[in-house]
């Protein structure tokens, strides 16, 4: 699968969380040179949709820190933060929205199109990462269900470790599936499953 | 006795001495002529006081010109620069004084101020259409040669990403420091590989270096191969010489052969004022074009105030020697029209296409589909279903 190129990011939707009406018509302009289209909410609102925002702009001095430190903003959307005060009890708050990128205020229409591409490319790469390592949970829970099939067949058909685990592979090859898919199966029918044709 | 007409100052920034100095000088040339007609013309009821700078082609000497000039010289206006770097240098300043920067040279996109008024083309005026073509009707795959730049590497990765969607490739990127004239290595390389096409981004005395001796060696192995340009320009034709310098494929929005009343008439007067056998570049002609914009917007602002003097700007449509332009308010670029040309005897350009109007400046390429530059129709395809509907042969 290719991956979308970050470069190009006509068409996708920004929600600008801010207050400051000067800094907002600067960054209206700019997303529209882009091609971008804009929804904007008030940082005391802080609501954001489920749906069809690629990219949050949030004035990260707009939003008081709670004393309680939960994170500002629960969301699986790439955030671009904008500051202005670089004080640690604010970039303490910023640290835990885990912005994708960001911008320092006062704005200028230069800057933006760096921080969408590298908030965007940020965010493929997350998504990849954390599918990747579901992946690699998934088998790490398969390995139960595999070693129990190594051990029915060393048992079946007095093989060794290595040997089973040979066959193991060898036939899931054959078979066009998973060692995983076929342990389960081997588990399931007490044996070697009985095919001869390949599977989908 | 006539009333004295009002003056407005303005900044005039190009490197007269430095490394481009050749461009500084023509470019600084029109921009003097154009002053000189907008003071001599009744349509204009006031004049320009220009203010020249040298900042000699060193990059931090634009911020010390143009803020002299924003200072010293009380310009609100300047006209200038000429690579991005120089650019770069100014823009903070003009953004922080609220001043306006008039830029004449197309360059490789991706920027957008409110405080400049991008003249030149964008990049969808110059690459797109040069890497159209050359994939419609010379090659997929390219040997590319550039000086070691912003212009050349966001040029190659445009043609990179164009070429890979029509299943081409880049043969090789061979880079040279700007002003490095030791090209023999990489002529010898064009050589031994007999690539189908050459993309020729290299600038100033490294391209006139490197024509000089392609053309040489090709001749000598008696070979021809195609060379593709989005700079070459008339006074550089001159500089190489008669035969290294025909038969290259450039891209611009102006070329000296426009066969338009309003380019017939200012190459005339330009050669009236500078010499029989002098050129005109698209970057001279497009400083004439800054001043006439500024000119037209001032006169319809009725002051030179920066704020109304770019909403007067806007949309204004100057039937200019390369044709209609006007700015796009939503980007500060300019509407501009691309054509292709190839370069022939007498340092001209013959133009061979031309966009059929004005294209929308796309500083981004935000709106390029690069999938359908590379497109190609299968064998038995209509080859006119195929060439793109906004093009048009003019020869």
């Amino acid at each position: 699968m290719t991956r979308p190129s970050p470069f190009s990011v006509r068409g996708r939707h920004a929600l600008m969380i801010m207050r400051d009406e000067r800094e907002m018509s600067i960054l209206r302009r700019q997303l529209g040179r882009l091609g971008m289209s804009v929804t904007e909410t008030d940082p005391e609102a802080l609501i954001v949709p489920d749906t069809g925002i690629d990219v949050i702009i949030l004035d990260a001095d707009s939003i008081p820190i709670k004393p309680d430190s939960t994170p500002p903003l629960k969301t699986i959307v790439p955030v671009i933060a904008l500051i202005g005060t670089e004080t640690p009890s604010r970039l303490k708050w910023l640290l835990d929205l885990q912005p994708a990128s960001f911008l320092i205020k006062p704005l200028r229409s230069a800057g933006l199109y760096t921080a969408v591409v590298v908030a965007f490319d940020g965010a493929q790469r997350r998504s990849e990462g954390a599918a990747y390592v579901e992946k690699l949970e998934d088998r790490i829970r398969a390995r139960r269900v595999v070693f129990g099939a190594m051990l029915q067949l060393m048992r079946n058909h007095s093989l060794c470790e290595d040997d089973a685990f040979t066959l193991i592979r060898q036939t899931a090859m054959r078979h066009r599936t998973t060692v995983e898919q076929l342990s389960a199966d081997i588990i399931a029918l007490g044996g070697m499953p009985n095919r001869s044709s390949r599977t989908a | 006795m006539p009333k004295t007409k009002p003056s407005i100052p303005l900044g005039l920034v190009f490197s007269r001495s430095g490394p481009y100095a050749m461009m500084g000088r023509e470019m600084e040339k029109s921009a003097l002529m154009a002053v000189d007609e907008v003071n001599q013309s009744a349509a204009f009821d006031f004049t320009f006081t220009p203010h020249l700078r040298d900042p000699g082609g060193v990059v931090p000497a634009y911020h010390t010109a143009c803020e002299d000039l924003i200072r010293n010289a009380g310009a609100d206006h300047i006209v200038g620069c000429y690579t991005s770097a120089s650019r770069k240098q100014v823009i903070p300043i003009v953004e922080r004084t609220e001043r306006l920067l008039w830029h004449p040279a197309r360059y490789e996109g991706f920027e957008s101020s409110d405080n400049v008024i991008y003249v030149g083309a964008a990049p969808n005026h110059t690459v797109v259409p040069l890497v159209r073509h050359m994939l419609e009707h010379i090659a997929r795959d390219v040997f590319c040669a550039g000086s070691n730049y912003v212009w050349t590497w966001e040029t190659n990765r445009v043609l990179r990403e164009l070429v890979a969607s029509a299943g081409g490739r880049l043969l090789a990127e061979r880079l040279l420091e700007l002003g490095d004239t030791s090209v023999d290595h990489i002529v010898s390389e064009i050589i031994d590989r007999h690539p189908p096409a050459v993309f020729n981004t290299l600038v100033g005395e490294s391209s006139y270096s490197f024509m000089r001796a392609l053309h040489a060696a090709s001749t000598r192995a008696g070979i021809s191969i195609p060379m593709l340009s989005c700079s070459l320009c008339e006074p550089e034709l001159k500089m190489i010489g008669p035969a290294a310098s025909v038969g290259c494929i450039t891209s611009s929005a102006y070329f000296e052969s426009i066969e338009e009343d309003e380019n017939r008439a200012f190459v005339a007067r330009w050669r009236a004022r500078h010499g029989d056998d002098s050129h005109v570049s698209v970057d001279s002609q497009s400083t004439y074009v800054c001043i006439m914009l500024l000119a037209r917007a001032i006169r319809r602002a009725g002051s030179a105030d920066v704020a109304a003097v770019r909403r007067a700007a806007a949309n204004d449509c100057y039937d200019s020697p390369q044709g209609p332009v006007w700015v796009d308010p939503d980007n500060n670029h300019c509407f501009l029209t691309p054509r292709l040309a190839r370069s022939i005897d007498g340092c001209q350009f013959d133009i061979f296409w031309e966009a059929e109007a004005p294209e929308r400046p796309d500083p981004y390429l935000s709106h390029l589909d690069f999938a359908s530059v590379g497109a190609r129709p299968d064998k038995q395809g209509d080859a006119t279903a195929w060439r793109p509907t906004h093009l048009r042969v003019v020869k």
